[in-house]
């Protein structure tokens, strides 16, 4: 299997993972898809690199969130958008109660800092703390205890 | 919501995305090449445009340098000369530190860090120019009035209007730099605060 097909096979096993984090560091569509681009771009760049020291998964989420927080900064200052609309993104099945259950989770997730916005992503797919502390860089207790005042700052928002 | 409402969430829209497969191997690589050769055009287009003008102005100066016949206006010349090459070149220096941030090795945290540092720095960088911009205005004028008329700037008369003018926009120009000082100051400040939540 040649390098471009190993890559297209990962990509493609894994395209709901990326869209689940452009989702999380995006507001609109458009820049959705421009993200989306980007993050598979920086795969494609930091794929030679790549040499199974660290788990599959592992070595995307850390680009794939490290490009969104880049990205995302970036784009702030940049305003530039590389237009790409044949990028169909998850639109079948339309349910409009678990759309808006969703729009409510990710207005939570969107409300909260870079680091913890990372964090929960990862913890919300079932990351294990070390996986977490191996991708963001902090140590698993500071894991445990930046998800400990996660909760916290979501049941407050609850009361207010 | 509470967190393990939004875990539930979460694998039921997981479920659903997995289900729903949308990427063909044509558009992979559709959208490496799309990125790929729009990579140049990310490049910072007025910073480099900037440097460009300021790189022509210095090459200006420098080949005319032998009309500045008096201390004084050679000293504006050399003035001039130093700031058109430096500035631009520490601009360039900062932007192209932001974007060589290695996305494939660092951790998220570190990407945090190195981001805010460098944004500073950029900052920090954009701010000295504006500021330098205003002390090159007046180094300029006498250069370009010598090299263009043959004049000396400050020997000859000059309308009222002219004047008005030069303290007209020394004026605008120090608003747009107490302007760009605010702003440097707000995002200096946001990324401090980004910085500190990391030592947490």
């Amino acid at each position: 299997m040649s390098k471009e097909e190993k890559f297209i096979q990962l990509i493609k096993e894994n395209e709901g993972i990326i869209y689940k984090i452009t989702r999380i560091y995006t507001n609109n569509e458009s820049d959705l898809k421009d993200l989306y681009q980007e993050v598979v771009y920086q795969l494609w760049k930091g794929y030679d690199g790549f040499r199974g020291e660290a788990k599959v998964s592992t070595w995307m989420y850390r680009i794939s969130l490290n490009t969104a927080l880049f990205h995302t900064k970036q784009s702030k200052k940049n305003g530039h958008r590389v237009g790409l609309d044949k990028i169909v993104l998850i639109q079948e099945n339309y349910d409009p109660v678990l759309e808006e259950r969703l729009a409510i989770m990710y207005q939570h997730i969107k409300a909260l800092n870079d680091l913890e916005k990372g964090i929960i992503l990862l913890f919300l797919e079932g990351k294990k703390h070390e996986e977490i502390a191996e991708i963001t860089g902090i140590t698993a207790t500071n894991v445990g205890t930046r998800i400990g005042r996660i909760k916290q700052k979501l049941k407050e928002t609850i009361k207010s | 919501m509470q967190l393990e409402e939004m875990k539930n969430l979460w694998d039921e829209m997981s479920l659903k995305i997995d289900s729903q497969q949308k990427l063909t191997n044509k558009l992979i690589m559709e959208m490496i090449q799309q990125k790929f050769s729009h990579r140049f055009k990310t490049l910072s287009l007025y910073e480099t445009l900037g440097a460009v003008i300021c790189f022509l102005a210095g090459t200006f100066i420098l080949l005319n340098l032998d009309k500045m016949d008096t201390w004084y206006l050679m000293l504006c010349g050399i003035l001039s000369l130093i700031i058109l090459i430096i500035l631009p070149i520490l601009s360039l220096r900062a932007i192209y530190g932001l974007k060589k941030l290695n996305l494939s090795k660092n951790s998220y945290k570190e990407t945090l860090i190195e981001f805010s540092k460098r944004k500073n720095n950029m900052m920090l960088i954009q701010q000295i120019s504006v500021g330098i911009s205003i002390v090159l205005m007046w180094l300029v004028a006498p250069v370009f009035s010598k090299i263009v008329n043959g004049k000396d700037f400050f020997m000859q008369e000059h309308s009222t209007g002219l004047l008005l003018f030069y303290a007209a926009t020394t004026i605008g120009m120090i608003f747009f730099a107490r302007w760009g000082y605010g702003c440097y100051k707000r995002i200096t400040a946001s990324a401090e605060n980004d910085l500190k939540e990391l030592e947490v």
